[in-house]
Formats: C-alpha cells, sequence, structure tokens
C-alpha cells in the first residue's frame, strides 16, 4: 500500500445509493416504423445502475462481475468520471469524477478492452513520450518506470515498432504499460483479457497481481472470466440488472454459489460407455469420442476416478461460468432489497 | 504547455507514416492554381486588369490562397468527434489529464507543421513552373497582420469544427450543419473566386463573418491588396473566437453530463 494511502482515510472509492438512468430510443420494425419515429418519437429509459453502493479501500483489488448488460461498464464510466450519474453520490480519491478535473484524473488510468490509448500509427515509444508530457512525469520516473514496466512485461523488442503490426496481447501488454506509466492510485480495468489466449491471459493477471502487490496500486477489475477473478481478487462484487448482489470475498462466493464442474472426455476410439445420468451426474453430450458430464464439485472427484478407469485420451475439468454463478445468486438473493446475501 | 507541444509532435510523427498523403497533397495544390492560370488568362485576353487585379496578382492571390487553405485542415475535428461520440469512444479524451479542446488545437497544430513544409515546397515550385511575377507584400507590418489574422482564422475553424463536432451530444447527427458549413467556407473562404469581384454590398456582409478572415483577407494582404482592411479584420476574427469559445464553453457545460458512452 502506498505511503500517502496508508496515511489517509483508506477509502479510497465511495459510492452511495449511485443511480445510473440511460434514455433510449426505441422504433417499431419496418420502413413504417422509422418513419413514424420520424414523426413522433418513443423514448425508454433503461436503469443501468441502481442504487449501487460502494466502499473500496486503497490497495485493495476488487473484481466486478455480471453478466452482459449488468451494469459494470456503466459503473466504471461513472467512477472515472466518462458519464455522469443520475442519482446517488460518489467520490473517488475525494473528487466528483465528473468534473473532470485534471488532478484527478492524473491519479487513475482505465484501460478497456475494446478501446486504446495508442497510436496505432506510431511506435511505443512515442505514445510513451506523449504520455510523459500529458501526466507531467519528471525524466528520471519516467525512466524509471518505462524500465520497471518493459521488463515486467518483456516486451523489450516491441518499443520500437509500429503498433498496428502487433498482436492484441502485445498490444494489451502496451495499454497496460501506457496506463501505468503514471503511477496511478487505482487501475480501472475493464475486460483486460478479451480476445486473449490463454498464455497471454495468463500473462496479463501475472502482471496485475505483481502490480498490486508491489506498487500498491488500487485495482479494479471487470471480467468474464471466472480465472481473472479467482486468480487476483479477494473481494468480488456481484451486479445484476444494475443491482448489487453479493460483495464479499471471492472464494465465499465460489464455494458458496459455483456448485458444479463440467467434466469433458475424449476418447481415442469409439466408446459405448457412459456414466448413467443419475441425480449426481447429468449427462450434458454423449458422442462416440466425447462425452460431457456435470456434476456437483463434491462428486467430481469420484466420477473423475470412474472415468480414468476407461482409458480416456484426454480429461478437462471446467468451472461453471460466471453467468450461471450470477443467476445462482440472483435466484437465491435477488428478493433481498439490501442487495447481501440472504 | 508542454504538454500540448507534444501532443502537436505526436500528430506531425503522425503525417510522416503516410508518405502518399504527403505526395497527393502536394500535387493537388496544383489544381487550384491549374483552374486559374486557365480561366483567367482567358479572362485576361487583351485586359491589363480585372477588378483590382493584374494577372500575376491574381494567380499570386490563388497561389496564397491554395497554401492557407491546404493548411486549413480543422475539417477533420468535427469528424473524428462525431465518431467518437456516436460509437461511445470518445472517453479517449476525457479520461486524460488535458483540456480536451487544447487537444485538438494541438493536433491541429501539429498536422498543420507538417503540412506547412511540404504545402510552402509546392507553392514555391508552381511559382516557377507557371513563371508568375510573384506579387508579395514587402511591410513587415502588413505580414504580421496577415499571419496573425491567418493564424486567428484557423483557431477560429478549429474552435468550430470542436463546436459542430459537440452538437452530436445533442442531434446524434451533424451532417446538415457540417454541408451549411462546408458550402460557406468554400464560397467565403474566397478559394473559389476573390471576393473582391463580388458586389460591394455583399462584401460588406461578407466581412462581418469570421470565414473572410480565414484564407482571403490574409491572402489579400500577403498579395499587396486590402491594406485598410487589416487592422480591423484582426479586430474581428478575435471577437468571433471569443464568441465561439464562450458557445463552446455553454455547449461543453450543458451537454457533456448528456455523454452516455454508449457503445462500448
Amino acid at each position: 500500500m502506498r505511503k500517502e494511502d496508508r496515511n489517509m482515510n483508506n477509502t479510497i472509492i465511495n459510492t452511495d445509493n449511485l443511480v445510473k438512468t440511460y434514455r433510449r430510443y426505441k422504433k417499431q420494425e419496418g420502413i413504417r416504423g422509422s418513419i413514424a419515429s420520424l414523426l413522433k418519437r418513443t423514448y425508454e429509459e433503461k436503469v443501468a445502475v441502481n442504487h449501487i453502493s460502494l466502499s473500496v479501500q486503497a490497495g485493495e483489488f476488487v473484481g466486478l462481475i455480471g453478466p452482459n448488460g449488468a451494469g459494470k461498464t456503466t459503473l466504471i464510466k461513472m467512477l472515472t468520471g466518462i458519464i455522469a450519474p443520475t442519482a446517488g453520490t460518489i467520490d473517488v480519491m475525494g473528487y466528483y469524477p465528473n468534473d473532470l478535473k485534471n488532478e484527478f484524473k492524473k491519479q487513475y488510468a482505465v484501460v478497456m478492452g475494446q478501446k486504446s490509448q495508442l497510436f496505432f500509427e506510431l511506435t511505443v515509444n512515442d505514445t510513451l513520450r506523449l504520455f510523459k508530457e500529458i501526466y507531467e512525469i519528471s525524466e528520471t520516473d519516467f525512466q524509471a518506470n518505462k524500465n520497471y514496466f518493459v521488463k515486467l512485461f518483456g516486451v523489450e523488442d516491441l518499443m520500437d515498432v509500429q503498433v498496428r503490426t502487433m498482436s492484441l496481447g502485445e498490444r494489451m501488454k502496451m495499454e497496460l504499460i501506457v496506463a501505468l506509466l503514471h503511477n496511478p492510485r487505482i487501475l480501472f480495468l475493464d475486460e483486460p483479457t478479451i480476445g486473449l489466449d490463454a498464455i497471454a491471459a495468463k500473462q496479463i493477471r501475472s502482471f496485475l497481481k505483481e502490480i498490486n502487490e508491489e506498487k500498491g496500486t488500487t485495482i479494479l477489475l471487470t471480467s468474464h472470466y471466472i480465472e481473472d477473478i479467482k486468480t487476483l481478487c479477494r473481494r468480488t462484487v456481484v451486479i445484476n440488472h444494475g443491482t448489487k448482489i453479493y460483495d464479499g470475498a471471492t472464494d465465499e462466493l465460489f464455494d458458496r454459489y459455483q456448485r458444479n464442474k463440467k467434466i469433458i472426455v475424449t476418447y481415442d476410439s469409439p466408446t459405448d460407455y457412459t456414466v448413467q445420468q443419475t441425480k449426481q451426474v447429468d449427462v450434458v453430450m454423449d458422442e462416440p469420442y466425447k462425452k460431457i458430464y456435470e456434476t456437483p464439485k463434491e462428486n467430481a472427484r469420484h466420477l473423475f476416478s470412474e472415468l480414468m478407469a476407461h482409458e480416456p485420451k484426454d480429461i478437462v475439468v471446467e468451472e461453471e461460468e460466471i453467468g450461471i454463478v450470477v443467476e445462482r445468486i440472483y435466484q437465491e438473493t435477488g428478493i433481498d432489497e439490501n442487495g447481501g446475501i440472504a | 504547455m508542454r504538454k500540448y507541444w507534444a501532443i502537436a509532435k505526436t500528430y506531425t510523427k503522425t503525417q510522416l507514416v503516410w508518405r502518399a498523403d504527403v505526395i497527393f497533397n502536394m500535387i493537388f495544390t496544383i489544381s487550384r492554381i491549374l483552374f486559374a492560370y486557365l480561366l483567367w488568362g482567358i479572362l485576361f485576353q487583351g485586359k491589363e486588369t480585372v477588378g483590382m487585379f493584374t494577372f500575376h496578382g491574381i494567380l499570386s492571390y490563388y497561389i496564397v490562397n491554395s497554401f492557407l487553405s491546404q493548411l486549413e485542415m480543422s475539417d477533420g475535428i468535427s469528424g473524428e468527434i462525431h465518431y467518437r461520440i456516436r460509437n461511445g469512444t470518445f472517453s479517449k479524451y476525457m479520461v486524460i489529464p488535458a483540456g480536451i479542446e487544447l487537444y485538438f488545437m494541438a493536433m491541429e497544430l501539429g498536422v498543420v507543421l507538417f503540412y506547412l513544409v511540404f504545402d510552402f515546397i509546392a507553392a514555391v515550385v508552381w511559382i516557377f513552373v507557371f513563371r508568375i511575377q510573384f506579387v508579395f507584400v514587402t511591410e513587415w507590418s502588413v505580414i504580421a497582420c496577415a499571419v496573425i489574422m491567418a493564424v486567428l482564422g484557423m483557431v477560429f475553424m478549429v474552435q468550430l469544427n470542436y463546436f459542430l463536432g459537440l452538437l452530436t451530444l445533442k442531434y446524434q447527427g451533424i451532417g446538415t450543419f457540417l454541408m451549411i458549413k462546408n458550402n460557406l467556407v468554400s464560397l467565403i473562404t474566397g478559394s473559389i473566386i476573390p471576393l473582391a469581384l463580388f458586389p460591394e454590398n455583399v462584401v460588406r456582409i461578407l466581412r462581418l463573418l469570421p470565414f473572410y478572415y480565414v484564407t482571403y483577407l490574409p491572402s489579400m494582404l500577403l498579395t499587396g491588396m486590402c491594406r485598410d482592411e487589416m487592422l480591423e479584420g484582426v479586430a474581428v476574427i478575435a471577437c468571433w473566437c471569443v464568441v465561439i469559445q464562450l458557445v463552446i464553453r455553454g455547449t461543453q457545460k450543458k451537454y457533456f453530463k448528456t455523454y452516455d458512452g454508449v457503445g462500448i
């Protein structure tokens, strides 16, 4: 944790009953609908974030999960000042984000997987030089930080290469270097591993972990990948339909709500052997070369041993997807108006 | 200011990547001069002057006007803002600690600095190719006024395009505004026909508009004409810059809050 964060009140992000409502245009299908909408336009209101209260301590690594359209990105946009809240209070490092003050913007960084701060025509070194000036970083700090991150990400050979010629994984590493160059107190990450292969995603996770631990950077991460959340975040906030439905320890979340394992078995030759469908085992796919089972995690070991006895070519064990976990939490706690676990 | 200078330098660097753009931009400066050479060559047959212009005077005007027009590249700003607001990626400019409008001004400066060199070379080449007896004012006070006016004119155009881009926050589509602006600009900047050849009453009205001072009056001043308008011209374009800045400030205050960043 940073010295200044230790000395001050540790709360770095605080929101109370935060609400964001979007107004969106609706029209009936077809050309008649289009003409009618030209004369009379109808709008509907969509509540993207619904009374979310959230408090984050300096140095925390918090995961923000939920299905598409849950309100995660909207929350990040409000915390970074990109959009203004409709109602509620918001305080990030003592600032109201949507005032868009430069002093505030110098203290955070945001990386969105589908957006880029890099200049595609130029090299990363050129972009870093620009950001050195924009963030008013001294030459000494600039060199120290640049060297630290370039070494950490292992991208020495890519610094003078035109960005547009880089792979997605390489580009994401560069985005992170640009974002971290000014030593932000908070790093907002919106789907940083989206579209990356397993190796690149693992590397990014390992860098983020080190940055959080070594530099004490507070990190707020949204992701659809359970692996990102499980590996990195001690605390997870689950959002669905704009409402916070879980806020607590990541381990506890997955222990309680990730109840099943998916076991995928492949064979070298066609096999008739299939584990019998029972209350404990759900046969999801049954083909001669491939079988997929779903079973409660307590039973996974037993099923695994049984499957091993029939000489499979390969066995892969997968965790339940975030969507299923969220759905389960919602079904069981959705009636809790306070958004906590019932 | 160092950050804005760094932004300008970065955009100069991005221009240097695209070599074909540079070459074609230089070549296309000829189109206007060639058009003027052919048209005015016919009109000047058997005549010493047309209006207040000599043949070489009008060609000099076209070269200077063409040079200044090539430098006025703020058109892309409204398009960039419009595209990014509609696609929800305008936040790229909102999250960095730099003024958004100043960022666009620095961006424009970077592009202009780059083209300044190449367009200057092109202008000199055309003077030699067409064997033009180039008419250029020698009084420093007039040159200084013309340069200040041209710079303020370009600042105004950046402001105007920035403002039109921001209107996307309110109207979503700004195609009509851009079309009106483009028509006004192509007519009133005198890039097609020198405004001095228009009826005096029309010119009097045009003098109230900022576009008159973007490339037309600086070109006239630099080719030794309209000297009596120079101080008034600087004052008028400066006033327009202030007015549009106030409008921008109001627009930002009112509409930035409506930005919803959809699409990301």
